[in-house]
């Protein structure tokens, strides 16, 4: 009986089978330290779960068609702005932006380190033991819960704050205070203060990854939600079920 | 039945469509895959958990259906509408008043837009949160990101095109974001509206980019990219679960 070591759980011994050694060669293929396989034949059960899921998005799509029509207001008139004039839903997060800072920040500095940080990310962090597990492990999985719930908390106080009171209530009155200097400050604090709790349970470079995309998405979505549900009129923040002079912001969709 | 059934199979007209025999063996499973155009981005086979709805949620392949939904009730939309800022509005109109399914087909093309935005982010969350960026499937995610980047476009540019009071404001608003850039900023803005302000010529640009130049890209990026996960060696699942092998 053969001892039983990482390698024989891996590439189990067929007792009527003889081995030899053939031949090295360097190199790798995808299938490389992923030993025999627990796999299927692609067909017929791809073809059918494929077909499937184009059949319920079909359907899902045709029923909600016949429910709701795509919206269509009056011929467009560069004369006459519309009150809020607003992007579409998915640029809302950097119109929310543009509200708390300078346009050179908010239009062109986050949205180019985000998308900087997101083509850099698999160069930043490439150790691919812990890829295909979800949040990595329980501790991954709290960092993220944690860091969406205070992210969630201090992104909405940030917007409540620079709405009703803002740096200008504290007595700032330079632009560029008021433009650069606070809002990077609340911004490298939003991200500086988890990363440095973080730092001391000495998180591997997945679990910081975990914290900064956490943080960014947690974010746009604050962002979004806040610039497509409650800014109405004059850009102001309103609950969305009693906006002024009738506007529903559902209507932009 | 059974001969006519054999002797349509044995034709020379039907193996020359079909190069294998009935999908009930091994090598004619196989044989499906790599013979056909569209099975041939799959692989022959797949891992079991790879087929499990948690380990995707199945939502690379609704954006791809979604995609392609977009695609056929663009061209069917494409022969009425007009994009000139004198009838683009009217010919919406039309579309919807006059033309048999001609809302329906409008209201599928918008609301597939939408969800396809949200989908796709959601498909990055699915494989950032699964870790599933990491060697050997950097490359595929860069070009996940430019997908996402190139389906907000699609998205935006075919935003402009009813021509009414909320795709006018919403491009004017979208395109000031992008001319807030130092330096090259206004010059960007000029590029993509083709003059100082959303007109004819921003219709017609976005227009272009809406139904031909982003489509098209995308197709290319897209089929580089769902290759890119067979070659890549399907579904990441290197350690963790309880299939897994522990292979130093």
């Amino acid at each position: 009986m053969a001892v039983e070591t990482k390698d024989t759980k891996a590439f189990p011994r067929g007792e009527l089978k003889t081995y030899g050694l053939m031949e090295l060669v360097r190199g790798t293929s995808p299938l490389v330290g992923k030993g025999p396989e627990n796999t299927v034949f692609a067909f017929p059960i791809v073809a059918i779960l494929e077909a499937l899921l184009a059949i319920g998005t079909t359907l899902f799509l045709l029923l909600f068609s016949l429910l709701r029509d795509a919206p269509l207001e009056e011929l467009a008139n560069p004369d006459l702005t519309t009150n809020p004039a607003k992007a579409p839903w998915y640029f809302m997060a950097l119109q929310e932006l543009l509200l708390h800072m300078h346009p050179v920040l908010a239009g062109i500095l986050v949205p180019g380190l985000v998308v900087l940080f997101l083509i850099a990310l698999p160069y930043l962090d490439n150790d691919p033991a812990d890829s295909g597990r979800w949040f990595a492990s329980s501790r991954g999985r709290k960092i993220v819960i944690w860091t969406a719930l205070y992210t969630l908390l201090v992104q909405a106080a940030l917007i409540g704050f620079d709405e009703f009171m803002g740096l200008r209530g504290l007595g700032a009155a330079s632009p560029a205070i008021l433009q650069f200097v606070g809002p990077i400050l609340f911004g490298v604090l939003l991200l500086g203060l988890p990363l440095l709790l973080l730092w001391r349970f000495k998180p591997n470079r997945r679990e910081v990854m975990l914290l900064i995309f956490t943080v960014i998405l947690v974010s746009a979505v604050v962002l979004t939600i806040s610039g497509f549900l409650f800014r109405g009129p004059g850009m102001h923040l309103y609950p969305p079920w009693n906006m002024p002079d009738g506007y529903n912001p559902w209507s932009s969709l | 039945m059974a001969n006519l059934i054999d002797s349509i199979t044995a034709s020379r007209v039907w193996r020359s469509f079909f190069r294998h025999g009935w999908p009930d063996t091994e090598i004619n499973r196989s044989l499906v895959m790599t013979t056909n155009i569209f099975f041939h981005l799959h692989p022959v086979k797949v891992s079991r958990k790879s087929l499990r709805a948690s380990s995707t949620w199945g939502l690379g392949v609704i954006a791809t259906i979604l995609f392609i939904i977009l695609t056929l009730t663009g061209i069917l939309i494409m022969f009425y509408y007009v994009p000139s800022t004198e009838m683009a509005y009217d010919s919406i109109i039309i579309l919807q008043t006059k033309v048999l399914y001609g809302q329906l087909m409008r209201n599928m093309h918008r609301w597939a837009a939408h969800a396809m935005v949200l989908v796709v982010v959601l498909h990055m969350l699915r494989v950032f949160y699964t870790g599933a960026y990491k060697p050997p499937r950097e490359f595929n995610w860069v070009v996940g990101v430019f997908l996402l980047l190139m389906t907000l476009g699609a998205s935006f540019t075919g935003y402009l095109l009813p021509w009414d009071q909320l795709s006018f404001w919403a491009i004017t608003v979208g395109t000031n974001i992008a001319g807030y850039a130092p330096l090259i900023g206004p010059k960007m803005r000029f590029m993509l509206l083709g003059g100082f302000e959303v007109g004819q010529n921003a219709l017609i640009r976005f227009y272009a980019l809406h139904i031909m130049a982003l489509p098209l890209l995308m197709a290319g990026a897209a089929s580089v990219h769902i290759w890119r996960v067979r070659k890549d060696g399907g579904l990441a699942m290197q350690g963790g679960q309880e299939e897994l092998l522990d292979i130093e």
